[in-house]
């Protein structure tokens, strides 16, 4: 690595990425209906990743420097990393793939360090409400969401594809290859295979020693294949996937006696879906969306007892299966003046070996009926979503305690507002309630669940404010200022009952948030020079409103800092690219206690990428020249010590280094 | 939690010694009450497991104060603290032996002064009991039977669980035993060891997926497991009265099966002395214990408490107006009794000081205050 260190020395002024904000609100000519085409509320941060010059390898580093979001993130290649948006908790916010839910009944957290920036577009997310047409019900259900939108083939004619190369610290190796077929003048096939891994091993202190991070390894193995297809007045896709990964789980970072591990745990998992769907506009006022998904989930967790004493003996084996349909119905009653009705159903099955395994069944129907007008200048929306799930089981006395079948069910409102007085001015506001259903693990986990548990609820109010000044060809300045304020109520929380191997889950705690995310963002453009600055800052104070007698009433919810923001400088050069970016994390508590035990210093990371690209052109065909993409990102570049969650260090400086060639 | 009829040899009432913890102030609190001979009460907070805060407090008599804190305060060598989990604490002559367990080490400290004297390397360390010789500390061994010894592994997909001695001069390990699954409370009586199995991981895991119900009986001589007792599910603690009867608590199954205290006689059998304990510690020859009928209601309205007493196995009402979470109880005698309240289990704790059946004070402790020991 000491060659990349060197480069690392010698590129030090180099600067980061920042965040194009795409423009979708396109006006069509060929649109008839403009409620058609007008979306009601712009998505609050927004990627369009084949601009980046250098995209990182991972979902959640995009998801990072977006301003209201926490990506809660255990360290390394394999570590956990999951979002938390507002404060609502990972629970409320919907990760979806081309518009279907990628989702986890056991434990209601997507792992999005599992999620490859490779062959995704774009990504998108949404406080409040997303307002779309022919979005699905479970679109309208999750209290935040994070939208990836999948790269679609760009080629018209023979086949094409994409290389990448990435490797450097932690023993780094990521080939991937995308390759598209046309296959026709209306089908397309893409392609894709990545593999990756990483011993995962990085030192970091640990008090007056200095340690290294073991058992952090993984090798992972994702295959792709996709086909999409092009009708008369509509549109289809197909996409099926598999993933494999095996990896250890480094544990936290306690005192422990001399040779003993900290972890020798494992887990093999495999994720393999089939989704697609069909698009048509059937006349010019009424059209419909299908969607399917079928999904298979395999995990085996084993503690490796025989490597660890301190281990606890577990050797356990999870297998999900989830079955997804959905159709939305949209239908213009009177330009700008629609309406749309969405159905959802799925079925989720969890078996596992685990003792006294209840074998629990969700089957849950989400309905959203949603209506809008949309001006130019104004656009409303109004929806309303039915989500109803009835839980049942297999083997429901396992363990000799009974469990009753139980349906929840829970109405959620909401209304979106988008104002644009001036042309520079836009003004969004929204207001909504939403549920997020208990977890398989919250309800019925081996002398932990609780089959009484409601429905989690989330209300929120937020208004964003846009300024906005541009000439394209010259200079563009984008302003957003958004304030909200997010109440999270019936929020489950687990308490040992009479004794301490005895855990429940309740629906005790409810918090206040309170917040302002920011974002300020200036280019220029000159000749060939490109330069573009971009400043974050988010407020957010999550108080603790559970308990009036409580000694941690009206304190700040753990892991929230009150300040968090950063600053991103981009410059481009001809086919150069450097990117800088600083995010800043304020102070904060690992729990309710706000007092100095629990305190988390605040820390500042940066980053910085370079890359060239580079023109074949001496292997030219037909017109296609082959590009060539070299690019050097260099993450924590001063080496700093921090944990986003306690016990669980973060790598210190490391390198990546990729080739990419596009042909 | 105290362990053994041991202790009151042991409890050596000697002027106080001035002490380098002297400096630590503590809260100011009011001590009358608490009986005559007493210099100190150490309340070991487990702290949640995987967040390293265990921490160590304690009630000073001599001027009134309780520290939180104390081992980090008095050892900022060990750089990592405590550690992770503290299981247990008792009181050996002037030395605190507390188990941490996710640690995997039996603290030994000073009495006096709360300064490391060594820490030993014990697997899933759990509880403590003494003779005039040894410790032997109850383990959930992980995979490793034997482990002083020759590391082979036996079962280790289910493996039963070690009692380890530890000579009391050297602070070596010399010796283990396998006793049942995942043992918890261990007591020691006239050269008798009795340790209560509990089996609560077993009761997860294949082929039987269910609970220990044994009392291990330990012959000190021989090192040798005598005796097997059968008693019920799920036992948690042992605990000697001095005078031939071992006293062994059960969690119960959480379901037909509720928690409860039985007791082991002289002559081996066993008696169904109480239901519904959730916490308990021996003092003398009573044993004090606090529990609750509502211990299977799992929808998080307040618990109405009930503190009892056993005595030569007979159960009888104590005056204790407990509220909150209880986790530890320390009978300090003369109807003196410090209440460890876990509040959420997630932050800090308080303990409280109970004199004739109602509070005279609360202060904060650290997370989950659990175990008491007196010096």
């Amino acid at each position: 690595m000491s060659v990349l260190r060197t480069i690392a020395a010698l590129a030090l002024f180099s600067v980061s990425w920042c965040l194009t904000a795409q423009e979708t609100d396109t006006l069509s000519a060929a649109a008839v209906y403009g409620v058609k085409t007008r979306p009601v509320v712009r998505a609050a941060e927004e990627v369009y990743l084949p601009q980046q010059p250098v995209a990182p390898q991972q979902v959640a580093a995009v998801l990072q420097h977006f301003t209201g979001v926490q990506v809660k993130d255990y360290g390394g290649v394999g570590g956990l990393k999951t979002v938390n948006v507002r404060s609502l908790g990972s629970e409320h916010v919907g990760i979806f793939l081309d518009g279907i839910q990628i989702d986890n009944a056991q434990n209601m957290q997507v792992d999005l360090g599992r999620f490859s920036t490779d062959g995704i577009a774009q990504i998108s997310l949404f406080n409040g409400q997303k307002s779309r047409r022919l979005q699905t019900a479970k679109e309208y259900a999750s209290g935040a969401a994070v939208h990836l939108t999948t790269e679609r083939p760009m080629r018209f004619f023979g086949s094409g594809g994409r290389f990448r190369l990435r490797g450097g610290s932690f023993g780094t190796v990521n080939p991937s290859l995308m390759w598209d077929k046309d296959l026709g003048r209306n089908l397309s096939l893409r392609t894709q295979a990545e593999f990756l891994t990483s011993n995962g091993k990085y030192k970091y202190p640990f008090f007056d020693t200095t340690l290294v991070r073991e058992n952090g390894d993984i090798q992972s193995l994702r295959l792709e294949a996709q086909l999409f297809g092009n009708l008369r007045r509509g549109e289809w896709d197909i996409h099926a996937y598999a993933y494999g990964s095996e990896r250890g789980f480094p544990g936290p970072v306690i005192r422990r006696a001399a040779g003993f591990p900290f972890s020798a745990e494992r887990q093999a998992d495999r994720n393999i879906f089939v989704q697609g769907g069909w698009r048509q506009d059937w006349t010019d006022r009424y059209s419909s969306s299908l969607k399917f998904k079928y999904s298979n989930d395999y995990t085996h967790y084993d503690t490796h007892p025989e490597k660890n004493p301190m281990a606890m003996p577990y050797d356990l084996h999870y297998r999900q299966d989830s079955g997804y349909l959905s159709l939305a119905q949209s239908y213009v009653l009177a330009d700008p003046w629609s309406i749309d009705l969405s159905t959802d159903g799925q079925y989720n099955a969890l078996d596992s070996d685990v003792g006294q395994f209840v074998t629990p069944r969700r089957a849950t129907f989400t309905g959203a009926l949603a209506t809008r007008v949309a001006w130019y200048t104004f656009r409303a929306a109004a929806h309303i979503v039915y989500m109803g799930a009835w839980d049942y089981f297999d083997t429901p006395s396992a363990g000799g305690w009974s469990r009753e079948n139980t349906y929840r069910d829970a109405w959620m409102p909401s209304l979106s507002v988008f104002w644009m007085p001036f042309q520079w001015l836009e003004i969004d506001a929204y207001a909504k309630r939403s549920y997020r259903l208990p977890s398989f693990n919250d309800l019925y986990y081996s002398q932990m669940g609780n089959s009484s548990l409601v429905p989690e609820q989330a209300e929120q109010l937020g208004l964003d404010i846009r300024f906005s000044e541009r000439k394209p060809s010259n200079y563009h300045l984008d302003v957003r200022i958004s304030p909200y304020f997010n109440r999270v109520s019936n929020k489950i929380v687990a308490i040992p009952t009479s004794s301490q191997f005895r855990w429940t889950m309740l629906n005790i705690g409810l918090v206040d948030v309170t917040g302002l995310d920011t974002r300020a963002e200036a280019g220029i453009n000159r000749g060939d020079w490109f330069l573009e600055g971009t400043l974050r800052y988010s407020l957010q104070q999550a108080l603790d409103h559970s308990d009036t007698d409580s000694r941690t009433y009206g304190n700040q919810i753990p892991y929230i800092p009150l300040h968090s923001g950063g600053i991103g400088l981009e410059a481009r050069y001809g086919y150069w690219s450097l990117c800088w970016d600083t995010s800043i994390s304020g102070g904060k508590w690992s729990r309710t206690a706000n007092i100095d035990d629990y305190y988390i210093k605040p820390w500042s990371i940066s980053d910085a990428s370079v890359s060239r690209l580079c023109y074949l052109d001496n292997l030219n065909t037909m017109g296609m020249v082959p590009e060539l993409t070299i690019a050097l990102n260099l993450g924590n570049i001063f080496n700093t010590p921090y944990q986003i969650v306690q016990g669980y260090p973060m790598p210190g400086f490391n390198a990546l280094l990729s080739i990419e060639l596009n042909w | 939690m105290l362990c053994g009829a041991l202790v009151s040899l042991f409890a050596c009432q000697q002027d106080p010694i001035p002490a380098k913890d002297a400096d630590l102030n503590g809260t100011s609190v009011d001590i009358s009450g608490i009986p005559a001979g007493i210099s100190k009460v150490f309340t070991l907070n487990e702290g949640s497991m995987g967040s390293n805060n265990s921490t160590l407090d304690f009630l000073r008599i001599d001027d009134a104060r309780y520290v939180t804190g104390a081992f980090k305060k008095m050892n900022p060598g060990v750089g990592a603290g405590l550690g992770d989990v503290g299981n247990d604490i008792v009181v050996i002559g002037n030395e605190v032996w507390m188990a941490i367990n996710n640690s995997g080490l039996v603290e030994v400290i000073s009495a006096t002064d709360e300064t490391e004297i060594t820490a030993i390397k014990v697997p899933t360390p759990r509880n403590i009991a003494f003779d005039g010789k040894y410790a032997y500390v109850t383990s959930w061994a992980g995979a490793y039977a034997n482990y002083g010894a020759d590391y082979s592994i036996t079962d280790y997909k289910n493996p039963k669980g070690q009692v380890y001695r530890i000579n009391l001069k050297t602070k070596k390990v010399e010796d283990s035993i396998e006793v049942g699954y995942q043992p918890e409370g261990i007591a020691c009586y006239k050269g008798k060891l009795y340790v209560a199995n509990s089996g609560g991981i077993a009761s997860s895991l294949p082929p039987d997926y269910s609970y220990d119900r044994t009392v291990s009986v330990i012959d000190t001589k021989g090192f040798k497991v005598s005796e097997t007792i059968d008693v019920q599910v799920n036992l948690k603690g042992a605990f000697s009265d001095g005078k031939g009867n071992i006293y062994v608590t059960t969690f119960g199954n959480y379901m037909d099966i509720p928690s409860g205290v039985y007791m082991i006689d002289a002559s081996g059998t066993v008696k169904h002395v109480a239901d519904y304990v959730s916490v308990a510690t021996v003092l003398g020859d009573t044993l004090y214990c606090i529990g609750t009928e509502q211990e299977s209601d799992w929808s998080g309205a307040p618990k109405t408490w009930k503190a009892f007493t056993c005595k030569g196995g007979v159960k009888s009402a104590l005056d204790i107006s407990v509220e909150g979470n209880p986790y530890g109880i320390c009978a300090m005698g003369g109807n003196a009794f410090l209440i460890g309240d876990a509040g959420d289990y997630f932050n800090p704790g308080t303990v409280s000081l109970y004199k004739n059946g109602r509070k005279a004070w609360t202060v904060d402790a650290g997370v989950i205050p659990g175990h008491f020991a007196i010096w």
